[in-house]
Formats: C-alpha cells, structure tokens, sequence
C-alpha cells in the first residue's frame, strides 16, 4: 500500500512538472513567432498602422513584461480563471470588450472525452474478439481477410473515413445526423424561445450522433490493436499451459477467455496508455470532418488563429494546451495505475514499447 | 553418404543480400506490393504528361462548360466544348456552347467552378504527394541517422538529452506541432519550389515533416546502435585503435541499412498521411496545386474554406479519386515495408 502511494505520488509530481514544462514552452513558442496580438482588436483585412498594433497589444495587455504576463497567467489558473479570449474582442466607444475563454472551452472538453471514451471502448470491443479469430488459426482464411482489413484500416485516414461514412449513412441512407454534437443532458431551450421549441439532446441524440465519430475514431486504432491482439494470441496460444487447459477438458471460449486473452490485456493497457496523445491528433480530424467544436478542433483554431489576421490566440491556446497536456496525464496515470493492479510485479516499471510510430501518419 | 557427394565442388557461399532478394522475390505479396508502388509511381510522373497527350489537354487547363448552369460539374467521361469563352445571356444565364465548337474528353469532371480535368489532376497531385514523402524521409533520415549515432554510441550527456525530448515531444499529438509550426513559416517558406517538377509549397511541407517525425529514426538508430556497440567487430575495430567515428561509418552503419530501409517505406506512407491532413486543415501546400491532400480538401473543406462538401458541386468521383490513390499507395508501401523486415529478418516473423 506504501509503495502505490509512493507510486502515486511521484506520478502526480510528475504530471504537474509536465504541465509547467508544457506551458513554458508554449509561452516560449508563442514569443518566438514575433506575435501581433494587436490584429484581433482593430478589423482584420484592412492595413493595420503600427499605432494601432501597440494600441491593440497594450489593450490586450500583451505589451507588458513578458514575465509579468507569464506569471499573471498562472496566478490567473490558480484561482480557476483561464482569462479573456482574444478572437472576437471589439472595440467599441473606446471600450474592449473580450469573451472569457471558458464557455467555449469546457463543452469542448466534454465532446472530445465523449469521442475518445466511446471510440476508445469501442475499438478494443470490436478488437478483442477479431483479435482472437485471427491470432487463434494464423494462416487462415479468417486470418488473412482480417489481416488486410487491419492493413487498410491503418492505411485509412480518418477525414476519408469520416468522408465515406457520411455519405453512406449520413446523406444517402439517412440514418444517422451528419454531424455536430448534442449534449448528454437535456437542457431547456434558451430564452426566448417557447418552452417546447425542439432542441437537441439526451442520451438518445447524444449517441446518435456520436455513431459514426466513434466508428471512425475507432477505425484506425481497432487495425493497430486488432495486429497486437492477434499477435500475442498467436504466440501464447501454443503454451502449456494452453494445451494442459485443453487436455483436462477446457472448452474453446472458456481457454481463449481465461488462459490466452489475459496475456493481450496488460499490452493494450499498455498501448492505450501510450496512444492518449495520438488518440488527440486523430481527435482533430474526427472532429473536423464531423464539424464537432471539439478541444482538437479548438486548439487548431486557437493556433491559426483568426484566418484573416492570421495571429494565435494566445490566451486560448494556453487553455487548451492545458486541458490536452491534464487528458494526457491523468489517462497516464489512470492507466499506470491499471497496470498496477492487473500485473503487480511490473507495477512502477517503465512501460514496454509503443504503436505511435505505425500511427504517425494520422495523428 | 558416400564419398563421391563429399567430393562434388561445393556452391560458393552466396552473398547476404541475394539471400534478402531471394527471400524477396519468392514472396508473393512483396512483388505484389513492389509493382503496385511501381505502378503508383509511373501514374504519379509519368501519366499526367502521357494522358495529357492522348486527351488533349492538361489539368491546368480550365473549361468553363465542364460545369453547368448551376455549377456542379460534369460527370466522368463526358465530352465538354473546349471554347474558354462562356456565352452570357441579358440575365446572366449561361447559354449552350455555339454549334460546331471543337469537343474533348474529359475523363472526369472539373472541380467546382473552376471546371479542371479531375483526373489528370489526381495524376499529377501523385507526383507532390510522392515528392513530399520521399523528401520528407530523406530529411528525417539526415538529422535521425547523425544524432542517433551520436546518442547510441557515446551516451552519456547527448544520449540523455536526445532521449528526453525525444519522449517528451512523442507524447504530444505531432500534428499540432506542425500545425503550429506551418501556420507560422508559410509565408517564408511556402513560395519555395522549383517549377512544375517540385511545385511551391512541397519544401516547406516536407521539411516540417521530416523534421518532426525524426524522431522516430532516431530511436530506432540509437536502440539499434546501443545493441551493437558493445559487439566483438566493434571491439576488434577499437582494438586496432580506430577511432569512433571510424566504428560509426565503417562498421555500425552498414548494420543500419536494412533498418532504415524498413523504416523508409512505411515513413513515406505515414508522410504521404501527414500531407494528407496538413492539407485537409489547411495549412500544407497551397490549395491551387494539386496534391492528394489538396484534391481531398476540396471535397471535406479546410478551415480557411467550407469547401464543397456542404453543397453539390462536387460528384463522388472527387472522394475516390484521390482516396483510392492513397489507399493503394499508403497499404503498398506498409506491405513493402513488412515484406522487406520479412526478407531480412526470416526468424522474426
């Protein structure tokens, strides 16, 4: 018990200096770039003085000492706040005025989790057992045709997926809403509005219109883990201990389920633990060719910044910068934790390698 | 066994690699997998020129009827009046061409309002994609191999830095580092190209990508040089008072190839995929050159550009084209890359 506090400790300490190094950095990059903060006050498109530049950059307060500013950002989280955005401030009167970053922040977190939960149970419901079909009789029919789906499904990229599948099911068949996302709890409609004016969400909606950006999501990594599973089953299926489960009269299911499979768990713990961080990049383009506001999307957005002034949202991206690097974390140690308790021998071992090199092309 | 079999001359040893080769060749989904690449790759050069000259017409050209009154655009195989000049009535409709007007093939429809020959297009947007993955590997390749080496054999103080920043940046999604990294570079960088042979643009897409995958080498050339350096041809090397960088080259490079050859396919692949999203964001190579990536946007829209994915100025034929070019070139190059580790390494299988 002392060692996983210990355990839990370190990993949490550890967390919370990526989180620092991680902010740092972006702060480092974003002063690297030599930034116009300027661009979002005064309308973009048009020439832009130099007055107006400084003008703007000191109504954003971002002419002030850089490490005042990097110290004011952190102050600011420790109280909760995230601070203003700077896409969209108008200057009106004299007067600025500028969105706070949250309400457009933390539906996008829960979108995004929505995706990368339900994707993630997903893939590895739909790999486990073509996993186990495959990896059972290598060389057979059943193996090769699920070998080179699994080869076109790392080969897919997830826009082309999304792409096909709302046109098959989305425009031509109808069956399901091509895109957005809908909240999991029902709210009333807003104000203004008649109370039983038509409004989307509850379990029901939510999940439809989260199908397709789970099967998407899940098609590239059910490929990646469906190759893993197949090749652990196909390795341990000749054990001993295998063929002793067999001789004392074992049937099919009850060997693959308690003697063979449990071999694969503790690698895809170990592979879900790793593809976290891929999982976000795939995340962007689901969310893109779904059109869902999601935190992937948020972030890209935060970076290119808006299309005509081309400047980053510095304020957003830090935000958003903050939640990806907490999602990274926490699952790492969600996942740490798992490993713990499923194989306690390797409990505060470094994990074994990583499926991020097959799927850098999407992520 | 008799004596006569002893005396019969004896083959002489065949070399390493036509052993590989053999094991290559005899392999069917590697020769399958090689020509389709092989086919990829003449498509991609050569077809765009060769189509051009049997149809007439390149996929520069723009034919303002390939697309009807309402813009969508003509299907596959139609014959669309060459004339670039549209005929306008009083209200602004568009009228049919004159009578006798000169036709041509067009093998698909132009893309939007801009009425070009698709496919020609996807032919031509090959050769970019291509040039992207292949610079793209190179340039990894030439920061991976050098610091690998470094990190692998020396350790120590390098081998410590390489190796964190190498876990810290693989942690993070790689694509927002180069989104970020593009967005901001693009003015600089993007005009660089060289003609039609290496359009604006695919420079700068394969320099960010080369360089932010090079991670991946570098772990494989420092994993692989930290097993090897402790081997006895190294200390026979060192013995004879080589120096180290005379182990590096002479020695443990050589030991690199085939790693870095079953690295290389499947990384113009994923790099090929990289271009891909890049462009479907928005920020890869501008979006009036032709690339796989671009072709796709053109359909799924870029943040810059809800393109026509909402509307109907697209057909299908404008989401298979360039997915099905990237389907058969990214899954030829993964079963090249695992039917080459085959050939090398026959007891890993």
């Amino acid at each position: 018990m002392k060692r996983i506090g210990f355990f839990l400790t370190r990993r949490i300490a550890g967390g919370v200096l990526t989180l620092v190094a991680v902010v740092t950095f972006t702060w480092l990059m974003y002063w690297s770039i030599s930034p116009q903060p300027g661009r979002f006050v005064y309308p973009a498109g048009i020439k832009i003085t130099n007055f107006q530049l400084a003008d703007g950059a000191h109504r954003l307060g971002a002419d002030r000492p850089k490490l005042t500013q990097y110290g004011d950002w952190w102050w600011h989280l420790l109280h909760g706040s995230f601070g203003q955005r700077w896409t969209g401030a108008t200057l009106n009167d004299n007067v600025l005025t500028t969105a706070p970053v949250g309400p457009l922040l933390y539906p996008s977190v829960r979108e995004t989790l929505s995706i990368l939960l339900g994707g993630a149970i997903l893939a590895v419901l739909i790999s486990v057992p073509l996993g186990a079909i495959a990896g059972r009789r290598v060389g057979s029919l059943a193996d090769r045709v699920i070998s080179i789906g699994a080869l076109v499904g790392v080969c897919t990229h997830p826009i082309v997926t999304g792409k096909l599948l709302t046109q098959w099911f989305g425009i031509d068949l109808g069956w399901l809403p091509i895109g957005g996302y809908c909240s999991f709890v029902k709210h009333p409609p807003p104000a203004g509005l008649p109370a039983n004016f038509p409004t989307c969400g509850g379990p029901v909606d939510w999940a439809t219109h989260l199908i397709m950006p789970w099967f998407t999501f899940a098609f590239l990594f059910l490929a990646l883990y469906t190759r893993m599973i197949r090749a652990s089953v196909a390795e341990s299926i000749h054990e001993d201990y295998v063929r002793t489960a067999r001789a004392k009269g074992a049937r099919e299911r009850r060997v693959m389920a308690r003697h063979v499979l449990p071999n694969a768990s503790l690698r895809v713990l170990t592979m879900v633990g790793m593809d976290i961080g891929t999982a976000l990049g795939v995340a962007v383009f689901v969310e893109f060719a779904y059109g869902i506001p999601g935190l992937a999307r948020l972030s890209i957005d935060a970076m290119t910044g808006d299309p005509l002034a081309s400047a980053t949202d510095l304020p957003m991206l830090l935000a958003v910068v903050t939640m990806i690097t907490l999602i990274v974390v926490i699952g790492n140690l969600v996942v740490d934790t798992l490993y713990a308790v499923v194989d306690p021998r390797t409990g505060t071992a470094d994990r074994p390698g990583r499926t991020k090199e097959i799927a850098a092309g999407v992520m | 066994m008799t004596a006569v079999e002893l005396d019969r001359p004896r083959a002489a040893p065949r070399a390493a690699w036509r052993l590989t080769l053999g094991r290559f060749l005899s392999d069917r989904a590697a020769v399958a997998s090689l020509a389709a690449f092989a086919l990829v790759l003449f498509a991609s050069f050569a077809g765009g020129p060769i189509v051009s000259a049997i149809v007439g017409h390149n996929g520069f050209q723009q034919f303002p009827y390939a697309t009807d009154a309402s813009l969508d655009p003509v299907g596959g195989w139609s014959r669309v009046p060459t004339t670039q000049q549209v005929r306008l009535d009083e209200y602004g409709n568009v009228l049919p061409p004159p009578k006798g007007s000169t036709k041509t093939l067009m093998v698909l429809g132009g893309d939007g309002p801009l009425g070009r020959d698709e496919f020609i297009r996807v032919l031509d947007g090959g050769k970019a994609s291509i040039e992207v993955g292949v610079f793209a590997v190179l340039i990894s390749a030439l920061i991976a191999v050098p610091l690998g080496c470094l990190a692998g054999f020396y350790g120590g103080k390098v081998d410590a830095i390489v190796s964190r920043l190498t876990e810290w940046v693989m942690a993070f999604p790689l694509i927002f580092f180069l989104v970020f990294a593009t967005v901001h570079l693009t003015s600089t960088l993007r005009p660089i190209g060289w003609g039609h042979d290496i359009p604006a643009g695919v420079p700068m897409v394969a320099l960010l990508i080369g360089v932010f995958t090079s991670f991946y080498p570098l772990r494989l050339v420092r994993a692989q040089l930290l097993t090897l350096r402790n081997s006895e041809f190294v200390d026979s090397s060192r013995m004879v008072g080589a120096s180290g960088l005379r182990i590096i080259r002479k020695d443990l490079l050589p030991h690199l190839i085939p790693t870095l050859l079953v690295w290389g396919a499947v990384a113009v692949a994923t790099d090929m995929l990289l271009e891909v999203g890049l462009s479907v964001i928005g920020v890869g190579v501008q979006s009036s050159t032709a690339t796989w990536g671009t072709l796709l946007a053109q359909t799924t829209g870029t943040i810059y550009n809800a393109g026509f994915g909402g509307g109907d100025h697209h057909t299908t034929w404008h989401t298979v084209w360039p997915t099905l070019a990237i389907l058969i070139s990214v899954v030829s190059l993964n079963q090249l890359s695992e039917s080459l580790r085959r050939a090398i390494e026959p007891w890993r299988r």
